[in-house]
């Protein structure tokens, strides 16, 4: 079975989650036997053959004749977010103004109808620079596919949705869509009316949906109209590569940890708040913050305006491995997202050992029992808990341990099973 | 009589180097030895050996009548020796012409009188030793870090009764109107106050190769028929003092070889010594040709040669510059007192002026001079790297 994967992200080139989640997926799918077509916004025009695990670490890339590359460094779009613009317009209006029908709800391959198409060629047309990559990436897809065989076509969010429309027209093959992150997520309210209405002719035009927690398919039934039907709960699982995660002491003194980008999505400024009430209280705790972000310098200015010293430290952009060493130095991991579609980190924090707490609007906390669920908002609550377990050491090693043996059940193996099995249905 | 004082600061930082979070609890390497090296050489070629070269082969033929002072900061001088010593040796062959006054301030460059008084006469004390042992000069004039002047900074320098003038800005906003050429007494009446004439001094330092600028390109005669023009306001006799203070990277370093910066200032000095009621002079040398009793000037509130508010903000105007340097004074402070030398050190180095400098976001937008000064891809990125030393430096305050 042979799968075109569409994603917009890779390691080592991540911005996010999605890269890691797709590097996990993919590395397991190769060794359920699948060969995996992966196309990622280069700018040369080239896919990426996976067909084992050692090609998911080393993708080798190949041009459109699978005339392998020699190797030579990728250049990626610089990807950026879109900021909302002018008022919110509902996708319906939208539709209405461009005489677009809502789909039918069939469950088997369904072409694309061609005002779809029309208004998605509008929609990149825009004068966007975000907007323009999507369509020299739509371009790009359709050309670098032209000998290329395949049996299903699997999209990873809203940046390539639009090649996945187009193309499983022209090779009459069905399209799963892959929903990581909804622009509801992150914008955190209105946010950008183009991207909302790719992502929902994305969804509905696809012949299935693969939502990342129930979080998210709730929201995509809430305001995308996607039919109960047509969505699949898959949860995220994680890789790691330290094989044997181990605590390091870098502190005299213990350390919470905020580990994701600087967006107003995963809630940085919360954590500080936190970090703020707390240091008030039990002056021996280091915040660590790492990451960047657009909110880097609204945060080192808040952070610093606190006059505490040293005491919340900021560790600009961490590598994978970087990543794991700021895991394996802390004690507790804080992740106060305000919409989380999921969440790896918080798995991550687990196979580490390290006490973790997690707000509710997360995927994650669907699926993990041995952690704190509070609210994003509930900040009082969160400080609270910070000092019960760092004046309870016992609590606080006992949480440690019970989430490395949880995190345990967690694998790709299991995930990719389930994605399989999602396939088998359209081509069996 | 219209005399002109040169007087140069010679500079440079330890720049601190990418220290990362998880490099806390290891060696206490925090400077970029390779970076400070290659600017240390660098300049050197460009500015320091030239231009030493040039003002010596000028003080030699004007037999001492081209007379100069320099403020060499203890930081410059430390990583001259060990990456270039030919640069101290060009200095003290300019000390040996007898034609140059060496100045006093803190040994580190650093905004100490703002932060803790003790530190900063343990500083000044350290860099008057220091140039006592180096050039074999007992300094008078004193000027603090970046010009920054306040009354109270006249009361602190009591405690050295052989500092009798100090160099500050000419700043309009002190001087209300009048004018910079004439010396004022402090406010305790205690020091004789010279003041910078920014004007004439940033048309050097700053504006001579600018090509937008009206008066480009600025010619010799052009800029010393604007000092003769100085002379028109003085109707009385009194003899007047240009005060001409700027860094010494201006030659060669800011402005480049190829703008004929070195041309400029050679023919410059060549005409002011062919003129009769011109002379050079030293910053010691006011006392004694003064002919009138200067005006006392107020100063309540710090005011420095940087930026165009000539005040602390290029140092001091975010919350990152105050954190950083308040936690760096803190910490030098609980050094000393449990004994931590070794700490110490490294402290002191990070007390210096520019670590401040580079986390100034006040114009970072507009990729300005900060930009142009900063070794970093950011302010954030400097601070962080900053905050990360101080918390390295912590952990082992607690050690023992």
């Amino acid at each position: 079975m042979k799968i075109l994967m569409l994603t917009w992200e890779y390691p080592p080139f991540i911005i996010g989650g999605l890269g890691m989640a797709c590097y996990g997926l993919f590395k397991a799918l190769s060794e359920l036997g699948l060969i995996i077509y992966m196309i990622l916004p280069t700018k040369e025009k080239v896919f990426f053959e996976i067909d084992s695990p050692f090609s998911a670490d080393y993708p080798a890339a190949k041009t459109w004749d699978k005339k392998q590359l020699t190797p030579l460094p990728l250049k990626f779009y610089h990807f950026h977010y879109l900021e909302p613009e002018g008022g919110y317009l509902t996708i319906k209006e939208g539709l209405v103004r461009e005489n677009i029908s809502y789909p039918k709800r069939e469950p088997q391959f369904l072409p694309t109808p061609q005002e779809v198409l029309k208004r998605i060629d509008f929609i990149l047309s825009q004068e966007n620079s975000l907007l323009a990559k999507v369509r020299l990436y739509t371009q790009n897809v359709l050309e670098i596919t032209k000998n290329l065989d395949f049996n299903l076509i699997h999209a990873h969010d809203w940046l390539t949705y639009p090649a996945g429309l187009f193309l499983k027209n022209i090779k009459r093959v069905p399209l799963v869509t892959h929903i990581h992150a909804t622009e509801f997520d992150r914008a955190l309210g209105y946010g950008h009316p183009l991207i909302h209405e790719i992502e929902y002719l994305g969804l509905n035009y696809a012949e299935k949906v693969i939502a990342v927690s129930n979080y998210t398919a709730e929201i995509i039934k809430e305001h995308y109209f996607i039919p109960e039907e047509k969505i699949t709960v898959i949860h995220n699982a994680f890789t790691a590569f330290t094989e044997k995660p181990f605590k390091v002491k870098k502190f005299k003194e213990p350390v919470v940890l905020f580990l994701g980008r600087l967006t107003p999505q995963k809630g940085p400024k919360i954590f500080l708040e936190i970090a703020k009430k707390v240091l008030e209280r039990e002056g021996r705790v280091r915040f660590l913050i790492a990451g960047t972000g657009e909110m880097e310098r609204e945060l080192m200015l808040e952070a610093a305006s606190l006059g505490i010293g040293t005491h919340i430290l900021f560790t600009g952009f961490l590598t994978r491995k970087e990543v794991e060493a700021a895991l394996s130095m802390s004690d507790i991991v804080v992740m106060p997202s305000v919409s989380e579609p999921f969440g790896i980190v918080a798995l991550e924090a687990m196979y580490f050992g390290c006490a973790l707490i997690v707000s509710k609007q997360s995927g994650v906390s669907e699926v993990i029992e041995s952690a704190y669920k509070v609210d994003f908002w509930d900040v009082d609550k969160m400080v609270e808990i910070i000092i019960d377990l760092l004046q309870n050491p016992d609590k606080i090693e006992k949480l440690q341990a019970e989430s490395k043996e949880e995190v345990k059940k967690f694998s790709w193996k299991e995930r990719a099973e389930r994605v399989l099995q999602i396939y088998q249905e359209f081509l069996s | 009589m219209l005399y002109i004082i040169f007087y140069f600061q010679v500079h440079q930082p330890y720049r601190i180097r990418d220290f990362s979070v998880f490099e806390v609890g290891g060696s206490n390497n925090y400077f970029d030895e390779q970076l400070n090296r290659y600017i240390i050489n660098k300049v050197a070629e460009k500015c320091y050996l030239p231009i030493n070269s040039l003002f010596k082969e000028l003080i030699e033929s004007s037999e001492g009548r081209f007379k100069v002072s320099y403020s060499i900061t203890g930081t410059f001088l430390e990583q001259v020796k060990n990456y270039r010593p030919e640069v101290l040796e060009s200095f003290l062959e300019l000390a040996k012409t007898g034609a140059v006054e060496f100045i006093n301030e803190t040994y580190y460059h650093s905004l100490a009188s703002i932060f803790d008084i003790e530190e900063f006469l343990e500083q000044v004390e350290e860099h008057f030793e220091f140039i006592k042992n180096e050039f074999g000069f007992l300094p008078t004039t004193f000027r603090n870090t970046e010009l920054i002047y306040f009354d109270k900074l006249s009361d602190f320098l009591l405690n050295f009764p052989h500092l009798k003038t100090i160099l500050i800005e000419g700043a309009d906003h002190i001087l209300k109107g009048d004018l910079p050429l004439y010396p004022r007494l402090s406010y305790n009446h205690a020091h004789l106050l010279l003041l910078k004439h920014y004007k004439l001094s940033d048309d050097i330092a700053f504006r001579f190769s600018n090509r937008g600028w009206e008066d480009y390109p600025l010619t010799a005669e052009k800029y010393v028929q604007w000092i003769k023009n100085l002379r028109l306001v003085e109707r009385e006799g009194k003899n007047l003092y240009l005060n001409l203070f700027m860094d010494y990277e201006t030659f060669g370093e800011h402005q480049w070889k190829e703008t004929g910066i070195f041309d400029f200032i050679r023919k410059v000095i060549e005409l002011i010594l062919e003129e009769e009621d011109l002379a050079f002079l030293w910053p010691s040398e006011v006392r004694q040709t003064l002919n009138y009793t200067p005006k006392v000037l107020f100063v309540p509130n710090p005011t420095s040669w940087a930026d165009t508010e000539r005040d602390l903000s290029a140092w001091l105007s975010n919350p990152l510059q105050w954190n950083a340097m308040k936690t760096c004074f803190d910490f030098l402070k609980r050094a000393k007192q449990k004994g931590k030398w070794d700490l110490v050190s490294p402290l002191k180095r990070l007390t210096t002026s520019d670590h401040f400098y580079y986390m100034c976001i006040k114009y970072f937008q507009d990729g300005d001079v900060h930009k142009y000064f900063s070794p970093y891809p950011s302010p954030e990125h400097a601070y962080r790297y900053y905050i990360n030393i101080l918390t390295d430096i912590e952990e082992k305050l607690e050690e023992g």
